[in-house]
């Protein structure tokens, strides 16, 4: 080695590394790639099991695709409104069609049958789906997709919101809620909007006592009280009536008068009608959860349309959904019409509002899902809560040097190994902290719900803190020499800036949650209840729970189909949730 | 190299001075901020050594010295900005309104509500530039007509004009020189005594220089401003009293900005004036 020129060595050291790195790029493509694959069939099998797609006729896949489908991926082209994209993806769809019968029918004349797969889903999985992933993707940037997926969502969105706020209530009390809402809410914001209106800064500062003393007189009241109005009653008063207003207030910003009573008026007084009398006039829907859910759904569609005739731009994009809908009618309708076989998909409606059965066919998810859900909300109030205190306090509050410094370092490495303790650990901190020696007893919702939190508790704290940290020291600095105060600084600069970033490590934390179930076993949740639960404190199951204990039973229906359900159904709901947050994210980004 | 650098700043300097800062007559009867026997240490090093100055009350008073000598330092003792800085110790006095600012009842957070500072680089927070300006205001619980104020101060920060349409944009918007003159706009609303200005336009073109230049000439008829700069001429042309120092944190020369840069009492001061040191 001493003996190399200087030339040879140079040689020599730049095909070494050339080498390793190329080595490391294709070792990297490669691994990723497996992964993704490897995600990719068992997810393919899964939605097959989930929805009987092994069973389907290949002429029913053809009415749907040519009345659902092809109009969506012609909405998404029109919008894209770009000539070589509609060539592109006609291409990629006759070609891929070809090429994919082509492979499959050698691979099944030279391999071996493909279990549960033929080329037809194949086709499905392989080119269609991520086409209309990438058609969507470039549509929304069109105006007529980018209002079609916004009416789109804030259909789908409002009535899961709605529905989780019904799944809520089931465990919550709403009379307490609704003598919190008349004493405590109500008084405090009229205090404050008669201190702004008046310049009393007296009456500002005294609306969050009055709503304290409020909710603690609620407590009281709910004691003494017997006779409480309907719950519909206190879904109007308490949900509905506030969200009309605040979306009247919306268009009312950007708008007429007229604007702003219609958006909110008209969804309230449809809920109303819906919610109170739908029933008795035959409707087949009302009560008090069809008024949260219209009310919920209704009036940001309303506001949303507003402001689309207002750009007046991309208007056509409001036929989505009725685009959507007329498909799917008319696919079932031809689908009676031919007489074509239909599969009977796993997840259905039984499944999704049933408890849990003997029977494959019957079994239902329906207590899972509102346990699941009720967690996740628990679980995102008090860890987003906790998370963010914490991080504040130890980035803005603690000094650098010194015994503090010293305190806070030694805090800091322990969350850090906090993070990395395994979820059993949790569990059995659970179980002896909360349900023995606080007595929130074993596998109830608050004992679950406080173990999760605890469980994330540090990925939120490690990930604001950083979040906390990005914020550049020119604008605190910026804020201090204004004269603010520590709180007026964090309130008014650093947590705006930093609640993107704080809300992408909660949602990445929440997703590690709702999926864990060795923590749950440890505290004594069920896997199996039959009947939602009706407090905070009764037995109830979560949809990992469940699910695992589906995939022991011995009858294969169980495993393959109903297990394959519950993985769809949980996912759905991981993503829709995870969705929701991004969007809330990435506008939190843009607006300021 | 030196040569050619140090030539026509000598007779840039010589004119400047001829043609600005005589609008005021200085010194100035009445003092707003005064320094005795400053000492400030970021550890065991020392920052500033033994400084003690009286600056006049309206009237533009520059800090002039080669980098690391303290400016900003002593800048920061005034509104007690370096009690931000955990390893910084301060001795000594700083008199603003006839109390010193580093006595035990003196709250930091009242004292910066009556001194305003403008940065090196512009720092608007992402709000939009309504929120910016009125920010001060918020803070302080401001109960009068905050969008008049806003544009008062606009006016006085020379921005209006340009800004009055897009005030609910994001200040974040606008370009380097706009911002600022927004972070100026931001540092008068509340209607400080004092304005201090480190570099402030370090980071900025020449015509957005001398804007700002220009108003800082304005803003010296109703604030007392101290400003820190490395340009030479900007000192000349805007000052009415100059302070230089020199490496170690001391205060080698103080006084009429015409004197220090026409006839200065030391060899030193001129040399770094004209660029000979530094
Ligand atoms: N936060 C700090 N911590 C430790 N030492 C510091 C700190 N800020 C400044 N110093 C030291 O104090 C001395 C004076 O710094 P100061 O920033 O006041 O200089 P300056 O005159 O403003 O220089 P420049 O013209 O480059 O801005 C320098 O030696 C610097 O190293
Ligand atoms: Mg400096």
């Amino acid at each position: 080695m001493a003996t190399d020129t200087d030339t040879g060595r140079v040689e020599e050291f730049g095909e070494v590394s050339r080498v390793r790195g190329i080595a490391f790029e294709y070792l990297s493509l490669g691994a990723s790639v497996l992964g993704i694959f490897a995600l990719a069939v068992l997810l393919i099998y899964v939605t097959i099991d989930a929805f009987d797609l092994a069973n389907a006729n290949p002429l029913w896949l053809l009415t749907y695709f040519l009345t659902l489908v092809v109009p969506f991926l012609g909405f998404c082209l029109y919008s894209a409104r770009d000539r070589t994209l509609t060539r592109r993806a006609v291409t990629v769809a006759g070609g891929g069609l070809v090429a994919v019968a082509v492979a499959f029918t050698l691979v099944e004349t030279f391999v071996g049958q493909v279990p549960r797969l033929n080329w037809q889903l194949t086709y499905l999985f392989v080119v269609i789906i991520p086409l209309t992933g990438y058609l969507v993707y470039m549509g929304a940037r069109g105006r007529p997709g980018s209002v079609g997926f916004g009416m789109v969502g804030r259909l789908i969105g409002g009535t899961a919101i709605g529905l989780a706020f019904s799944v809520l209530f089931l465990v919550f009390d709403e009379r307490l809620w609704f003598l919190a809402y008349t004493l405590g809410i109500v008084p405090a914001l009229l205090a404050y909007a008669y201190g702004r209106l008046r310049d009393t800064p007296a009456a500002v500062t005294a609306a969050l006592p009055i709503s304290i003393l409020g909710m603690v007189l609620a407590v009281f009241v709910r004691e003494v009280l017997r006779t409480y109005p309907t719950t519909a009653f206190i879904y109007l008063w308490t949900l509905a009536i506030p969200i009309a207003a605040a979306g009247a207030v919306v268009v009312n910003g950007r708008g007429s008068r007229t604007a702003a009573l219609t958006a909110g008026g008209v969804p309230l007084a449809l809920a109303t009608a819906v919610g109170l009398f739908g029933r008795a006039a035959g409707l087949g829907v009302g009560g008090p959860n069809a008024l949260l859910v219209i009310a919920v759904t209704g009036v940001p569609v309303a506001a949303y349309l507003h402001r689309v005739f207002d750009v007046g731009e991309g208007v056509s994009g409001l036929g989505l959904p009725v685009l959507l809908v007329a498909g799917a009618l008319a696919g079932a309708f031809l689908v009676e019409l031919f007489g074509i076989p239909t599969p009977s998909p796993w997840v259905s409606e039984t499944f999704l509002t049933e408890a849990p059965s003997r029977t494959a066919t019957e079994a239902g998810l329906y207590p899972a899902i509102v346990g699941s859900v009720i967690i996740i909300a628990m679980v995102a109030v008090l860890s987003f809560a906790l998370g963010v205190a914490t991080s504040v306090f130890l980035e803005e509050y603690t000094a650098d040097t010194g015994v503090v410094g010293a305190l806070t370092r030694l805090l800091q490495i322990n969350i850090a190994n906090l993070a990395a303790v395994p979820s059993v650990v949790y569990g059995l901190l659970g179980l002896g902290l909360f349900a023995n020696l606080l007595g929130f007893g074993f596998g109830t919702a608050v004992t679950v719900s406080l173990t999760l939190s605890l469980l994330i508790l540090p990925i939120t704290i490690i990930s604001a803190q950083e979040a906390i940290r990005s914020v550049p020291d020119d604008l605190r600095r910026g804020s201090d020499a204004m004269g603010a105060t520590r709180w007026q600084t964090t309130k008014n600069v650093v947590l705006p800036e930093a609640f993107p970033g704080i809300l992408t490590g909660t949602i990445l934390a929440l997703g590690r949650a709702i999926g864990e179930t060795a923590p749950l076993i440890m505290v004594g949740a069920a896997t199996t209840v039959f009947s939602p639960p009706s407090s905070l404190f009764s037995k109830f199951s979560a949809m990992p729970m469940q699910i695992y204990a589906w995939a022991n039973f011995p009858q294969a229906e169980f495993r393959y189909g109903v297990v394959a359900a519950g993985v769809i159904t949980l996912l759905i709901i991981l993503i829709g949730m995870n969705g929701t947050a991004i969007l809330l994210r990435n506008r939190a980004e843009r607006g300021n | 190299m030196s040569n050619t650098e140090t030539k026509p700043s000598d007779s840039l300097i010589t004119t400047d001075v001829e043609t600005g800062s005589n609008d005021r007559t200085a010194p100035s009867d009445r003092t707003a901020v005064a320094a005795r026997d400053l000492n400030v240490f970021y550890g065991d090093e020392q920052a500033i050594d033994d400084v003690s100055m009286e600056i006049p009350e309206k009237r533009v008073t520059a800090l002039i010295g080669p980098s690391g000598c303290g400016k900003s330092t002593f800048l920061r003792c005034i509104n007690r900005m370096n009690d931000m800085i955990e390893v910084c110790r301060v001795e000594g006095d700083i008199e603003f309104g006839g109390k010193n600012v580093y006595d035990d009842d003196v709250d930091p957070v009242a004292l910066r509500r009556k001194i305003g500072m403008v940065f090196q680089k512009p720092n608007p927070f992402p709000k939009s530039i309504r929120d910016n300006v009125a920010y001060g205001l918020k803070i302080q619980g401001f109960d009068g007509d905050v969008d008049e104020r806003v544009e008062e101060s606009l006016k006085g920060a020379a921005l209006w004009d340009e800004v009055k349409d897009q005030l609910g944009s994001s200040g974040l918007d606008l370009s380097g020189g706009q911002q600022q003159r927004l972070c100026i706009a931001r540092a008068i609303a509340p209607d400080p005594e004092v304005i201090l200005m480190d570099e402030p336009t370090s980071a900025l073109d020449p015509v957005a220089a001398s804007k700002i230049e220009d108003l800082i000439d304005d803003l010296a008829e109703e604030y007392t401003v101290i400003i820190v700069t490395h340009n030479m001429q900007q000192a000349a042309r805007i000052s009415d009293r100059t302070a230089v120092f020199l490496t170690g944190g001391r205060l080698v020369e103080y006084d009429d900005t015409t004197k220090i840069f026409e006839d200065p009492e030391e060899q030193r001061v001129e040399d770094y004036i004209t660029g000979k040191f530094g």
